[in-house]
């Protein structure tokens, strides 16, 4: 699971172009939208293709990310229990 | 003085004409359905195609099969050509008639169909010249036989509309005598899967203003419409352009505030103009796309403007789709074939009310309608409003043509290696999601606005050949080589062209008008003149006017090949605009 974290964090940072942020400065269970990282909408659905390119992971809607994309610990729970890849 | 539009012409997934249109309207008949021209992978998605192959149309405008002419140009030429014989006039009536086109896919039909062979064929590089938004207008101009001016107006979904209203404002300040003005877009595999990856397009029919709407399908078409000042036509007024407003929500690049604050002001500004009240409105055709978003703000933004009586509203979406640059155009149309006809079109599909949200007209008919207000909101919250009137209103005071106006700043950026100290101006947060052209024109505006001592500008516009070309050449790169899935939908968000106006907007707070000119090289000198315009006619005291254009080592390559000179790897340069005191 420490493991995943990791890797998603790097990841996060990778795909939304995160400049000057590194790994260890993510709080793995603080809020990732609003505070913390501050993300939008837009990075939303950037992390539903990251899901699904990197986990095979598809979400229908993007209100099903809400719960999932609350901090890099519940991604990394949702992506441990339904990963295809 | 006073506008009228003397004649119009209409090509769209309910007719490829006005009277087809009308005809479907009434009849309650949507355009809405499978895929059938369009040769994209994602055929779950419905759209609104003009059922006509390019081929088909060639052949109905004496165009040789073997010509390259974009679906854009095509459907544009063919909406020019029929409003040009409803309003009687012909090309050559020694009259200066210009021709507006608002389009923002320009020729992306044919740059996605041979993008990947055009990097080993030299002989197919000639389309590239097909690409730009202002090709695809001097294509319709050459179709339809105008010689005169043309330009392109590309604000994406409201470009149409504001392709409109620069044509009133060009016949206001003598400009010209007869402006040809709407709007041209074909669907392309680009940006539906643009959309596709905002994950707003409905694998239904689109339910505008409906509880259960679940996004937009997007549609074709082109519509323009013939403007002329009144008692200089011979033709028939067939309605006057009574008010209208071009203001900005300033809010996000995708989403409209919850509040429908630049909607809002759009609708009011338009009221304003035209000197009536709410209760004299007798239809809004509304933007309603069926995206939760919209309609929610457009609902809040109508219920500010109208308070608790509100007028017949409806969203013709779900009969046209989504027509994006021409929907402005195309529901103008629309709107004034509904003011003409004394019906109320039916909001297509709307069962069920949304909590706080409008209720649209399910269809009326036998009614006198005198006014009507047309919404067109587009990509970083460009909004538009436009209202027609069956009779004469106010009269509209002229351009005052002897106010003069000066530049009182300017800042340029013409390499990369200038956009090393931009820290103090971009933050490492808003610079992640912004390539070299959005840091470049963000400095040089925030940078000429700081030596004109101007908080925000009244106005701001944008001039660009190609826009965020970087962006768009990632995503079509992408698409082209791994597929239509999986795409990131931050590289279409900041595709269009008005991503550079409506950035600097939002980054100022500035609600103003914005408007994005993107003809060629004859974009700058199109901004300039609609800046000087915008302070003669007294409806802007400072103007910030940008020049916003990068290359990118794939075009630096095409243009090698094809011995043209390089573009500049980003280039900006902005100043500020004043009446002179």
């Amino acid at each position: 699971m420490e493991e995943l974290v990791e890797e998603l964090k790097k990841e996060i940072i990778d795909v939304l172009n995160l400049e000057e942020v590194t790994p260890d400065d993510i709080d793995p269970a603080a809020p990732l939208f609003g505070e913390g990282l501050g993300l939008d909408s837009i990075d939303a659905l950037e992390l539903i293709v990251l899901l699904e390119k990197k986990y095979g992971i598809r979400l229908a809607t993007p209100s099903d990310g809400k719960a999932i994309f609350k901090s890099v610990n519940t991604i990394a729970e949702y992506v441990q229990k339904n990963r295809k890849k | 003085m006073r506008t009228v539009i003397t004649g119009v012409g209409i090509v769209s997934a309910i007719g490829n004409d006005s009277s087809e249109v009308l005809a479907s309207l009434r009849n309650g008949e949507s355009g809405i359905g499978t895929m059938r021209y369009l040769k994209s992978e994602h055929r779950e998605l419905p759209v609104g195609e003009v059922k006509m192959s390019d081929d088909e149309m060639k052949v109905l405008l004496g165009v040789p099969r073997e010509r390259l002419v974009s679906r854009t140009s095509l459907m544009g030429a063919l909406a020019v050509r029929q409003a040009m014989k409803d309003a009687g006039i012909t090309a050559d009536e020694g009259l200066r008639i210009a021709l507006i086109n608002g389009t923002t896919v320009g020729g992306m039909d044919i740059t996605e169909r041979y993008f990947s062979e055009l990097k080993h064929d030299d002989t197919l590089l000639p389309i590239l010249r097909k690409h730009d938004c202002g090709s695809s207008t001097k294509d319709i101009a050459d179709l339809c036989g105008l010689s005169g001016e043309t330009c392109t107006v590309s604000t994406a979904c409201s470009s149409a509309l504001n392709a409109v209203i620069l044509g009133a404002e060009m016949l206001r300040s003598g400009e010209a005598d007869i402006v040809i003005a709407g709007g041209s877009e074909a669907l392309t595999k680009f940006h539906l899967n643009g959309f596709n990856t905002l994950m707003i397009l409905d694998k239904e029919r689109c339910r505008p203003f409906d509880e259960s709407r679940a996004g937009l399908n997007l549609g074709e078409g082109a519509a323009f419409v013939v403007l002329a000042r009144e008692g200089e036509t011979q033709g028939r007024k067939r309605a006057y352009v009574s008010g209208y407003a071009n203001t900005c929500d300033a809010f996000h690049q995708t989403a409209s505030s919850e509040d429908g604050e630049g909607a809002y002001l759009a609708m009011s500004r338009a009221l304003e103009m035209s000197g009536l009240n709410g209760e004299d409105i007798h239809y809004i055709n509304a933007h309603g796309t069926g995206t939760p978003n919209n309609d929610s703000s457009e609902s809040m933004a109508i219920k500010r403007v109208f308070g608790e009586q509100l007028p017949p509203v409806s969203s013709t979406k779900s009969y046209t789709g989504h027509t994006t640059s021409a929907s402005g155009a195309i529901e103008l149309v629309i709107s004034m074939l509904a003011m003409e006809n004394g019906f109320i079109p039916s909001n297509l599909g709307w069962q069920h009310a949304m909590p706080d949200g409008i209720l649209p007209s399910v269809g009326a008919v036998s009614r006198q309608i005198d006014n009507v207000m047309c919404n067109s909101f587009g990509f970083g919250g460009n909004d538009s409003s436009m209202i027609i009137s069956r009779y004469a209103l106010r009269d509209i005071p002229a351009t005052d043509s002897g106010v003069e106006t000066e530049t009182v700043s300017e800042s340029v950026i013409s390499g990369l290696e200038q956009l090393q100290d931009s820290k103090d101006i971009i933050s490492p947060r808003e610079s992640r999601r912004m390539g070299k052209l959005l840091k470049a024109a963000t400095l040089t505006s925030c940078r000429a606005l700081a030596e004109a001592g101007v908080d925000s500008p009244d106005a701001i516009i944008t001039a660009t050949g190609l826009g965020m070309i970087e962006n768009s050449e990632l995503f079509l790169e992408d698409m082209c080589e791994n597929g239509e899935s999986l795409l990131k939908p931050t590289l279409f968000m900041q595709s269009t062209h008005n991503t550079i106006g409506s950035s600097v907007a939002i980054r100022l707070g500035c609600h103003g008008y914005n408007v994005t000119y993107s003809h060629g090289a004859d974009s700058w000198a199109w901004a300039l003149r609609d800046a000087r315009r915008l302070i003669q006619s007294g409806c802007a005291e400072s103007v910030l006017v940008g020049c916003h254009d990068e290359s990118t080592q794939q075009i630096d390559e095409f243009c090698a090949r094809m011995e043209c000179k390089k573009r500049p790897d980003v280039f900006s340069r902005s100043v500020v605009i004043k009446r002179k005191r």
